[in-house]
């Protein structure tokens, strides 16, 4: 049995020997939170789920980007977070590439939204994307929406349950960064409740039946069906 | 890090689209301004004092009031000096240390407006011709910023030297004196600038964060009480159309009369 409770830095969340995430720290054989937030004693393990925060990026985190600057060597990428990511250019143009012959702004230019992977993060470093794999690149289109980067989870449900079910109502695709950034793409009307419907999530985040008020307030709209 | 706020592509593809149908991504119209919220004599220590918040947009303005020595050119007349100060934690795009060249401009622009409005009778603060004035000093500190921070300042500056007040100035055997009288500033008329940005070929009125990154050109024009044009000021790269000048004038009148009657019911 999971118990949830709410705390603040400084609340020891247990006692004994568990393994746990971040936002945890352990002093001798007290757990204790480092995040206002909800806490999670399940039977083998505590997590911490921080009410808010900035995205903190984890290698292969999918994100969605803004190029906000461009330099000799890649792309500097707005993702959302107190660090900036940073694409390069050999990741994009491969091993032939030199700043002399390529031109990065013809690829993504500035404002361009990009889809990306986070390759690697150390604190020490700004952390690197990478465009390689099915599905990155650039974003042509789309209803762009942001959202707390902690309630990101809580959007996309337990294996995507809550994001399919919005995408099959509204018949929108809807694209989720774990950064906080969303894009939507799909007929007008869609893209309302789809906006609308991700704000509820974000705001009623914290509630026990949120797949059912969702589904609730999208009932009987299947478009595109 | 960065430099300058960047739109997304997609967005300012789909605010051109909106607007060649006269709409706007947050539903204002053309012509309007976002809420305007204007507080006075927040500052107790100061001779007078407003916070304007315009949509997300916050301004705190304040001023105060001495004597000083007059310029040499204008002997007979008080001092008046707008400065204002973009805080570093206004935006994540401002930097703490020397004013940016975007700070500098907004305290002329704001600075034009009130003195060509002859908004303060600066002929009444001179106490000693060539000697001894009045000096008014009004400071601004743009607390959030959201774009349209000229017209934000201008009311501050506007609505905190309405409501300031100073001790009566006397002079005795070619001395000056400060009484225990409190006085008003004197204060003739209310100025109102009105900033407009073009983007594509549409004039929009009190544009925020996202129409400013994308806009072409911006023009702020200053209106005094009897729909006069005091000052004005055009900024970015691209270029004015001369109806667009027309254009803007006639809009900068008609939105200053109803920001007018704001002010002047915030600093009764």
């Amino acid at each position: 049995m999971i118990q949830r409770k709410q705390v603040i830095p400084g609340d020891v969340i247990a006692k004994g020997t568990y393994r746990y995430g971040s936002n945890i720290e352990k002093r001798g054989d007290e757990y204790i939170a480092l995040r206002v937030g909800l806490a999670e004693v399940g039977t083998d393990g505590l997590k911490l789920n921080p009410l808010t925060g900035p995205y903190l990026p984890r290698a292969e985190d999918e994100v969605i980007g803004k190029v906000a600057d461009i330099n000799g060597f890649g792309w500097v990428v707005d993702i959302n977070s107190c660090f900036d990511g940073f694409l390069p250019a050999s990741f994009v143009f491969g091993r032939e590439f030199s700043p002399a012959t390529h031109d990065l702004s013809s690829k993504f230019a500035l404002g361009d939204m990009i889809g990306a992977r986070i390759e690697s993060y150390e604190r020490s470093r700004d952390p690197q994307l990478s465009i390689r794999g099915h599905g990155y690149g650039k974003i042509e289109s789309g209803e762009i929406i942001k959202i707390s980067p902690t309630k990101v989870p809580r959007l996309i449900g337990r294996r995507g349950a809550m994001i399919n079910m919005i995408s099959e109502k509204t018949g929108c695709d809807i694209r989720v960064g774990q950064n906080g950034v969303v894009v939507v793409n799909g007929p007008p009307e869609g893209l309302v409740k789809t906006a609308k419907a991700i704000k509820i999530v974000e705001e009623e985040a914290h509630s026990a039946d949120l797949m059912a008020k969702i589904e609730a307030y999208l009932g009987g709209t299947e478009v595109g069906k | 890090m960065k430099k300058n706020y960047v739109v997304e592509t997609i967005r300012k593809a789909q605010m051109v689209q909106l607007l060649v149908e006269g709409k706007r991504m947050d539903e204002r119209a053309l012509d309007q301004h976002r809420p305007l919220k204007i507080e006075t004599g927040i500052i107790q220590k100061a001779n007078g004092s407003a916070r304007v918040t315009l949509g997300n947009t916050q301004v705190i303005a304040g001023v105060k009031i001495a004597t000083g020595t007059p310029f040499p050119d204008t002997p007979d007349k008080g001092l008046l000096v707008v400065n204002a100060e973009i805080l570093p934690m206004s935006s994540p795009y401002a930097e703490p240390g020397p004013p940016s060249e975007e700070a500098i401009e907004l305290a002329r622009v704001v600075d034009r407006g009130i003195r060509e409005s002859e908004m303060v009778d600066l002929t009444k603060l001179c106490l000693i011709p060539g000697k001894s004035v009045v000096t008014v000093f009004v400071d601004c500190n743009i607390m959030n910023v959201d774009g349209n921070l000229f017209d934000a300042t201008s009311y501050a500056v506007v609505s905190a030297l309405r409501t300031a007040k100073m001790k009566k100035y006397i002079v005795k055997d070619d001395k000056v004196e400060a009484t225990d009288d409190i006085v008003p500033v004197p204060v003739e008329r209310t100025p109102v600038s009105v900033t407009m940005a073009r983007i594509g070929d549409r004039l929009i009125v009190d544009p925020n964060a996202e129409e400013e990154a994308s806009m072409d050109m911006r023009v702020t024009i200053t209106t005094d009480d009897d729909g006069n044009v005091c000052a004005s000021q055009k900024g970015e790269a691209s270029t004015i159309s001369p109806a667009h000048v027309l254009e803007a004038v006639d809009t900068s009148i008609k939105v200053g009369k109803e920001i007018r009657k704001m002010i002047l019911e915030a600093v009764k």
